[in-house]
């Protein structure tokens, strides 16, 4: 369960101050897949940011299952990220030099778990996420983007988090890939009862979800909810 | 994979970029490890001339030395005074004698000219005693031309067969006659070398000749003595020789009090010069004669000294050069990935995870680069460290020649039946110390390298620790970048 209470976020750019988030209060159920729609520029990397403790909002909280981030340590919030967040980038940011499986590793190796355990995990969610088991040893700068971006997922996984946040997983992809990508998102919120929280402009795909956002000037709104199963969020 | 396989693995992520920074990584450290070896070699070499060169002061009656010369004889109360003179740490008297062989002098008081005397012209004559033991050495020409002119006034004729003189010296401590450490062989030592004992310490040529062991008993003026350990000084001369306690020595010459020599050792190099013209005032020059050891290597002592000095600035300056070029190389690649950090903090790595990655991973260069480097430094130092010394060395032998400073073969242990006339210098500019000079060698040993790696290695550390703490500075947003 994440709930967030006016979360706001300003940026002073010269005498100038912009507010990506602007007051910003929602609450997602565990296992939701939901998400925020915007032009270009409108908030939502921030929004996203703030959710996953890579940014601290100016004001504003944001509680996982009623424990506050606002005034946590630092390293408390490293904590939070390693243990309760996975994060889905656009431009997937695995690390080049290393192989698929020890990408999807790392997360583990900073929880600290043991190296055969590791790679046993890293294997399967590899296999999940449907890549090639002859592409899981293979460096990363040598798959394709939407091989990259399966990878990319097994990873946020990797520590079972309660909260993915994926921030348009699937601008760099081609239409087809993409679809596959909201697809297993889908299907992976549902297996793992993750909460799952997905930027993108793509309207067919924000279509997909049980909840859709839209973020306007920092302003967040909700759109017509729909259940996709029993369990949701009110209507 | 764990950290330091991702280290490993980020140091050759730009083969071409880790060869550059290895191959000039291995430049600074080499020239450290050779700058270090020079360093060492020549530290080495000066420890070896101060040790020759010594702190030890001789003291002798004035006007005499050993059986030679005349004056008054040391006192304890003299022994006392040297004690107290600033700088001087130790004063151990000794007390010599000479020793006949029993038959032998029996034989010679027979014959023409008698055992006229064994002393010296005026000299001390009184402490000649008989001994049941036989000297190691034989006379030879130099022992009977030594006989001819020291010994009997003048006669002519058919001299009996002459035995050389047994030196037996009492000693205030477990020390030789020049001040050095006895080393024994065998047994032990005296005890306490202040107190009258029976036993007595023989060399080794001595005791085998007179087939004498450790617990053997033998007499000097029919008082038995009980060997307790054997000594080899490393000659001939040195070997016929033996030691009592000071007191035994004393009582035997029936001259209770009175010392032959006084050897004062001075706490440090720098200081034995003032301390030996404060000991000279101290006793006073119508008193006692205060002499040094070998005085010629000073010069090269401080021309080595500068080489020293020159190395080891060539070093630290090396040193700090290989850490600076870790420094700028990690703050480089702390820079070029900066996203990847912010990646890494997203995904949960903590601060002192990734600032190890990135600290292993200079050492990785490092590493490397002193593999490199020590090759380097193996072939270059000894060329090195010849050219330092040479350069260094030129300008010793025109200052030492301008000095006149004496060199050559140090002096014979005073009073030497075999040693000709103690403490005749050898003529010639620096003599012997611009040989050991040039006899300074530069190998590079195992253990100066590897102190030298770790030195390298513990700047490096330094050098590498402030990128890795400026990528603690870089926060996890930072993923988010140019997105
Ligand atoms: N660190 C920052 N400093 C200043 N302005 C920022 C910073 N990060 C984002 N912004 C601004 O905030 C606004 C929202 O950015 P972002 O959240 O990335 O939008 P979106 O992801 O919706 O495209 C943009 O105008 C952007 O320029
Ligand atoms: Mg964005």
């Amino acid at each position: 369960m994440i709930e967030v209470k006016n979360l706001v976020r300003t940026f002073k750019s010269g005498d100038r101050t912009i507010k990506p988030v602007n007051d910003v209060s929602f609450e997602l159920e565990q296992g939701t897949l939901a998400s925020i729609v915007g032009k270009s520029g409108s908030g939502k990397s921030t929004l996203l940011s703030l959710l996953g403790a890579l940014d601290k909002p100016t004001s504003g909280d944001v509680l996982v299952n009623g424990v506050s981030l606002a005034g946590m340590p630092d390293s408390k919030l490293t904590e939070y990220r390693r243990r309760d967040i996975g994060f889905v980038f656009q431009q997937f940011n695995l690390i080049p030099n290393l192989s698929a499986v020890d990408n999807v590793m790392l997360p583990m190796e900073f929880a600290g778990i043991r190296k055969a355990v590791r790679l046993g995990r890293a294997r399967e969610l590899l296999e999940q996420v449907q890549l090639d088991p002859d592409k899981h040893v293979r460096r990363i700068n040598r798959l394709s983007g939407g091989e990259q971006q399966r990878v990319a997922i097994a990873r946020a996984l990797a520590n079972s988090p309660q909260l993915i946040l994926a921030d348009e997983p699937t601008g760099n992809l081609d239409e087809q890939t993409g679809e596959h990508i909201i697809e297993l998102l889908s299907s992976l919120s549902r297996d793992h009862n993750t909460t799952i929280l997905v930027v993108t402009h793509d309207r067919s795909l924000a279509n997909k979800t049980d909840r859709r956002f839209r973020l306007q000037q920092g302003r967040l709104t909700e759109e017509g909810a729909r259940n996709r199963a029993a369990a949701g969020s009110p209507a | 994979m764990s950290v330091l396989a991702r280290s490993v693995g980020n140091a050759f992520r730009n083969k071409v970029r880790t060869a550059a920074v290895v191959a000039v990584l291995a430049v600074a450290i080499g020239l450290a490890l050779a700058m270090l070896v020079a360093n060492q070699a020549v530290a080495g070499k000066v420890a070896e001339l101060n040790a020759s060169v010594g702190t030890v002061l001789t003291v002798n009656p004035a006007g005499g030395q050993g059986f030679e010369g005349g004056g008054e004889p040391l006192t304890a109360e003299q022994a006392t005074t040297a004690a107290s003179v600033p700088n001087v740490s130790t004063v151990v008297g000794t007390k010599a004698l000479r020793l006949r062989n029993a038959d032998a002098a029996a034989a010679q008081t027979g014959g023409p000219g008698g055992l006229g005397g064994q002393g010296g012209p005026g000299g001390q004559a009184a402490t000649t005693l008989t001994t049941s033991l036989t000297a190691a050495v034989d006379a030879g020409t130099l022992g009977a031309r030594n006989q001819a002119s020291t010994g009997t006034s003048g006669t002519s004729g058919t001299a009996p067969a002459f035995s050389v003189p047994i030196t037996a010296t009492g000693i205030g401590a477990e020390v030789d006659t020049t001040g050095k450490a006895l080393e024994l062989t065998e047994g032990t030592g005296l005890g306490d070398y202040t107190a009258a004992s029976t036993g007595a310490l023989l060399g080794t040529t001595l005791a085998e000749k007179n087939g004498l062991a450790v617990g053997s008993t033998f007499t000097i003026n029919d008082q038995s003595f009980t060997v307790a350990g054997l000594f080899d000084a490393g000659t001939a001369f040195g070997n016929n020789a033996l030691y009592l306690t000071l007191p035994a020595a004393q009582t035997l010459a029936e001259l209770p009090g009175e010392l032959s020599t006084m050897i004062a050792t001075v706490n440090s190099m720098e200081n034995v010069e003032a301390a030996k013209t404060a000991l000279q005032e101290a006793l006073g020059s119508d008193a006692a004669d205060v002499s040094q050891g070998q005085r010629n290597l000073e010069s090269a002592v401080s021309s080595l000294g500068s080489v020293k000095n020159i190395s080891f600035i060539a070093f630290v300056a090396a040193l700090a050069t290989a850490g600076l070029i870790i420094l700028l190389i990690m703050v480089m690649l702390v820079r070029e990935r900066r996203r990847e950090i912010g990646v890494l903090k997203a995904i949960g790595a903590r601060n002192r995870t990734i600032g190890l990655q990135f600290v292993l991973e200079a050492l990785v260069l490092v590493a490397l680069g002193s593999a490199v480097g020590a090759a380097v430094a193996s072939f270059a130092s000894g060329g090195i460290a010849s050219a330092l010394i040479s350069s260094n060395t030129a300008t010793a032998t025109t200052v030492a020649g301008q000095r006149g400073i004496p060199g050559g073969t140090p002096g014979g242990f005073p009073g030497a039946p075999a040693g000709g006339f103690p403490g005749a210098p050898g003529e010639g500019p620096l003599g012997g110390a611009s040989q050991l000079l040039t006899s300074v060698t530069a190998s590079a040993s195992p253990g100066v390298i590897a102190a030298g790696i770790a030195a390298v290695f513990g700047v490096a550390i330094i050098g590498a620790l402030v990128p890795a703490l400026l990528t603690a500075r870089i926060r996890p947003i930072e993923v988010l970048r140019g997105e």
